[in-house]
């Protein structure tokens, strides 16, 4: 039996005056599973991201998560909903440290105002406290190596430290949903495979997390998710098992380019 | 009755004139340079003191009288010295603010608006006092059968003349060409071998100069100048720019005939409205700006994720 | 945690050396501040700037020192505090009955109140508000018409005037939701322009006279327009305010330090840093942002209060576009997001024009000299700010 389905859109379509960046696309994310989104520069990948976050609202169409209707629903409650994101051009805030970077991730996590802050000292002291170990933990989980550093500025980390630390932020909300932007971008063959062994272990550690990656490296495509769906002027071309949508030759020469459709 | 509205119609072109001259200059330099010149005004307001020492200067030394001829001499050399007041500012000051946060920009050039302030009126004899300010035209013109003052016409006239000289700088030029680009992207500019220090030098000249005929034009309408004109006047120029939308020009001048036609109708119409002009006139910055974010002509920018 | 049990350890050996750098700073600190006020020859306070600036260079240069003071304190914040406490007790008393001295500390609390106050917009959140003067004085002006109108006592009007200049720095806030940077900026320099001219004009709040006559605070009996009396020593009447102001600058100190340690304070700091990606972390950025410009309000009306009732009468001009230009040069001169620097700003900008009369005309030329100076040499101010210490870091 298949798992339930936790993310969808029905008929998503954004347009910009007059520019449509994305007509028509339906996807279902079940939980669990990882589902890959390919496609070339300026498909709608980042698009679809941006409506399911609440960035952009789509001028038709619909997103549910969990039987809930997410369309209007400001970006920042999106997140307390149960969806995580990281972005393509790592956004830290990265004159803080590392540490308090995953901490502000739990902010919907978390409830202290100002009153607590000031008059209920205790209580915030905490909360945050409790927040930090959390936060000290998850930065465990992802590598070792970035734990060690998160008394840092997380401007001082190399690039892919930040990537792995904007995942443990985005973690740190305890999503049902992640959604990872080019996680790879920038890094060489060495750190793309150091990324794909921690987002197994992710995964091995969270069964219920469902994830979808937009990418660009195809070893990466082809190794983790368990579906791929395929973007093209910001239509959906395909959506399969990496097997089965690296055959349709309209993909090998959308995507894949024509030399990869020549080998095939 | 036809004639007192025509007296403000008048009124309400010629102070939107002025206010757009020194508008224009906000909005160029934010343009051009990503950061807010808050001294526009001040840099502009030495014209009409530079001018009026020169006159000074030049009845006391020559064998000349203060004639209108002479006095128009003055203006023009007191327009050229302000261009250059304007690019030495950048030079000393304002350039080591390029990359700095856009606070700290803005602070430092309110600092530097007041370090003007204070120069000219501890520089300009009798510098705290105001000085009458003449007129290099006098008399009046029938229009439409009814007489107006000469001068406000001629004000009129010479800031429709360069704004469209702006205009025709920045759209058939070379220079205007590298300005543009340069507001676009300054690094592809770069790239392009278009130095961007030497745009911003003659961005600098340029809406200084601009910025000093819309100063002078504002003296000799209120035949006078002070030292601090130039607060009152440089915070509605900035604000006629952002109201229009900052680095949009056209929004600048729309900007500046809003703020001058309420400016005028709260004074004609509401009584005791000269007291109450400013909070009419930010009353209706703060409105726009909460409706439309970005001013009237600005580029709403869509975040790039 | 285990960091935590090593620095415990460690800090045994270290606490006495720790705690004498921790007195010595401290007294250094406050010896320096009494020259200062004291001094009367122009050369002397050009020597005394001249040495804070060979102070600055030196750490700036030599980092260790900065983190080893830095460290001391983080390891004795109790005796720090409680030093700290004692010699803002007893500095009244070694100012030898110097009224205008005294006065000089009550105007540098109120601005150090109302740069604290901005420094929750400015440095926490990077928020441009121009419009810090205008909350001052609207919580001047609210407190001094209910003394004056309703014969509200001081403590009362107290509170209620942050009541209603934390109102107008909701109204002040609410633009923020839309606009941005410059745009931002504009809005709070014509939300200031406004207020001033309408104090300005108004009938009942006197017009450009403003308000005379604000009655002087008394507390069980004592009047604070008479002189005060502790262990038998006589302190002029200023001392009241002085101890008041003190407590205020204390009050807002313990704001500004627990709101920063907590997660308003990293909300704060995080739509600082990217605006985007902090909503996209489940903070509800305009809120946020409301909340910035309701807080600074609020200290701000408790300094207007204070004002007023110490000087007595209050006028539009107290409260302009350039007074809130000074608080946000105290901010970005002193360092943002830091609480210490904000305070040195506050004290050394209030002082300074003050104490080069000699130059008397030239004061403000001066001072604006001083602040493009100090923009240009040290953008990131006396003291920058710093990342959060957990536990033993």
């Amino acid at each position: 039996m298949e798992a339930p389905v936790v993310l969808s859109g029905e008929g998503l379509t954004m347009r910009f005056g007059g520019i449509v960046a994305m007509a028509e696309v339906s996807f279902e994310l079940r939980r669990g599973e990882i589902l890959g989104i390919i496609g070339p520069n300026g498909a709608g990948k980042s698009t679809l991201l941006n409506i399911v976050t609440g960035i952009y609202r789509p001028s038709s169409g619909e997103v549910w998560l969990e039987g809930e209707r997410l369309n209007g629903i400001p970006s920042h409650r999106i997140v307390s909903r149960g969806i995580a994101r990281t972005f393509q051009s790592s956004r830290l805030f990265t004159d803080l440290s590392v540490l308090d970077n995953v901490i502000i991730g739990r902010h919907s996590r978390t409830r202290s105002g100002v009153f607590d802050a000031i008059f209920r000292r205790g209580r915030a002291d905490r909360e945050l406290a409790e927040s930090a170990a959390i936060a000290e933990e998850l930065l465990k989980g992802v590598s070792r190596d970035l734990f060690d550093q998160r008394h840092r500025a997380a401007g001082e980390l190399p690039q892919a430290d930040r990537r792995r630390l904007e995942i443990a932020r985005a973690l740190a909300s305890e999503p049902k949903v992640l959604l990872l932007d080019e996680p790879s971008s920038g890094m060489d063959d060495a750190d793309t495979d150091a990324l794909m062994d921690d987002i197994r272990a992710i995964c091995a550690a969270r069964p219920e997390l469902s994830m979808m990656i937009i990418e660009h490296d195809m070893r990466l495509v082809a190794a983790l998710p368990h579906r791929v769906m395929v973007l093209d002027y910001g239509q959906k071309l395909a959506d399969g098992p990496y097997e089965e949508i690296r055959r349709i030759p309209r993909v090998q020469e959308a995507y894949l380019g024509r030399k990869a459709a020549q080998h095939a | 009755m036809a004639d007192l509205l025509l007296q403000q119609l008048l009124n309400w072109i010629v102070l939107g004139s002025i206010y757009a001259l020194i508008a224009v200059g906000f909005s160029l330099l934010f343009g051009v340079l990503n950061i807010i010149h808050f001294s526009h005004g001040d840099v502009s307001f030495v014209a009409p003191f530079v001018a009026l020492g020169a006159v000074q200067v030049m009845v006391a030394s020559l064998p000349v009288a203060a004639t209108p001829g002479i006095l128009l001499l003055c203006i023009l050399l007191a327009l050229l010295l302000t261009g250059i007041l304007g690019v030495v500012l950048e030079v000393l000051v304002i350039r080591r603010f390029r990359n700095a946060p856009a606070m700290m920009a803005l602070v430092a050039t309110v600092a530097l608006g007041i370090v003007l302030r204070e120069l000219i009126r501890h520089l300009y004899p009798n510098g705290s006092n105001p000085h009458p300010f003449p007129r290099f035209v006098s008399g009046e013109i029938a229009i439409g059968g009814v007489n107006v003052s000469l001068f406000a016409v001629v004000a009129v006239v010479c800031s429709v003349a360069a704004v469209v000289g702006l205009f025709a700088l920045l759209n058939h030029t070379r220079l205007g060409l590298h300005i543009r680009a340069v507001s676009q992207d300054r690094d592809a500019a770069r790239l392009m071998s278009i130095s961007p220090t030497r745009i911003f030098r003659a961005t600098f000249f340029v809406a200084s100069a601009i910025g000093a005929v819309g100063a002078v034009f504002f003296a000799g309408y209120a035949n006078l100048i002070r030292f601090d004109f130039s607060i009152d006047v440089g915070l509605i120029g900035f604000s006629a720019a952002v109201l229009g939308g900052l680095g949009s020009m056209a929004g600048a001048i729309v900007g500046s005939l809003l703020i001058a036609g309420l400016d005028t109708f709260v004074q004609a119409v509401v009584p005791n409205g000269a007291s109450y002009r400013l909070v009419f006139v930010f009353l209706l910055v703060i409105a726009v700006l909460v409706f439309k974010p970005a001013g009237l002509f600005g580029r709403t920018v869509v975040e790039k994720v | 945690m285990s960091t935590q049990s090593i620095s415990t350890a460690s800090a045994g050996a270290f606490s006495v050396s720790g705690l004498m750098i921790v007195v010595a700073s401290e007294l250094a600190g406050a010896a320096f501040l009494r020259e200062f006020l004291l001094a009367e020859d122009w050369r002397y306070v050009v020597a005394l700037l001249a040495a804070f600036g060979v102070a600055l260079v030196v750490m700036q240069s030599v980092p260790a020192i900065e983190r080893r003071i830095e460290n001391a304190f983080a390891a004795q914040r109790r005796a720090a505090t409680i030093v700290a406490v004692l010699l803002v007790f007893a500095f009244p008393f070694a100012l030898g009955g110097n009224t205008y001295a005294l006065h000089l500390c009550v105007i540098a609390q109120l601005y150090a109140v109302l740069a604290l106050a901005l420094n929750f917009q400015l440095g926490s959140a990077n928020i441009p508000n121009f419009a810090t003067g205008a909350s001052y004085g609207i919580g001047a002006y609210a407190s001094a018409l209910l003394a004056l109108n309703f014969g509200v006592s001081f403590w009362l009007a107290l509170p209620a005037a942050a009541i209603v200049a934390t109102l107008s720095g909701f109204l002040l806030g609410l633009p923020s939701m839309r606009t941005r940077d410059s745009y931002l900026a504009l809005v709070t320099i014509a939300f200031g322009v406004v207020v001033h001219q309408l104090l300005n004009n108004l009938e009942f709040t006197g017009g450009p006279n403003g308000l005379v006559g604000i009655p002087v605070p008394e507390l069980f009996g004592h009047s604070f327009a008479s002189p005060l009396v502790i262990f038998g020593v006589q302190l002029p009447s200023q001392a009241n305010f002085y101890y008041l102001s003190a407590v205020l600058v204390a009050i807002s100190i313990l704001f500004a330090g627990r709101l920063h340690n907590s997660r308003v304070g990293l909300a704060w700091n995080a739509l600082r840093a990217d605006d985007l990606a902090a909503r996209c972390q489940g903070i509800n950025t305009t809120w946020y942002k409301v909340l910035a410009f309701a807080v600074d309000a609020f200290l701000a009306g408790f300094a207007g209060t204070i004002y007023a009732f110490y000087v007595g009468y209050i006028s539009p001009d107290n409260f302009t576009f350039l007074v809130s230009v000074t608080i946000m040069t105290m901010v970005i001169a002193g360092g943002m997001d830091n609480i210490l620097g904000v305070i040195v700003g506050a004290f050394l900008l209030t002082l300074l024009p003050e104490k080069l009369r000699a130059f008397s005309d030239y004061r403000i030329l001066f001072f604006g000299v001083t602040v493009i100076a100090f923009l240009m040499i040290r953008p990131q101010g006396i003291f920058p700010q710093r990342l959060r210490r957990y536990g033993g870091h």
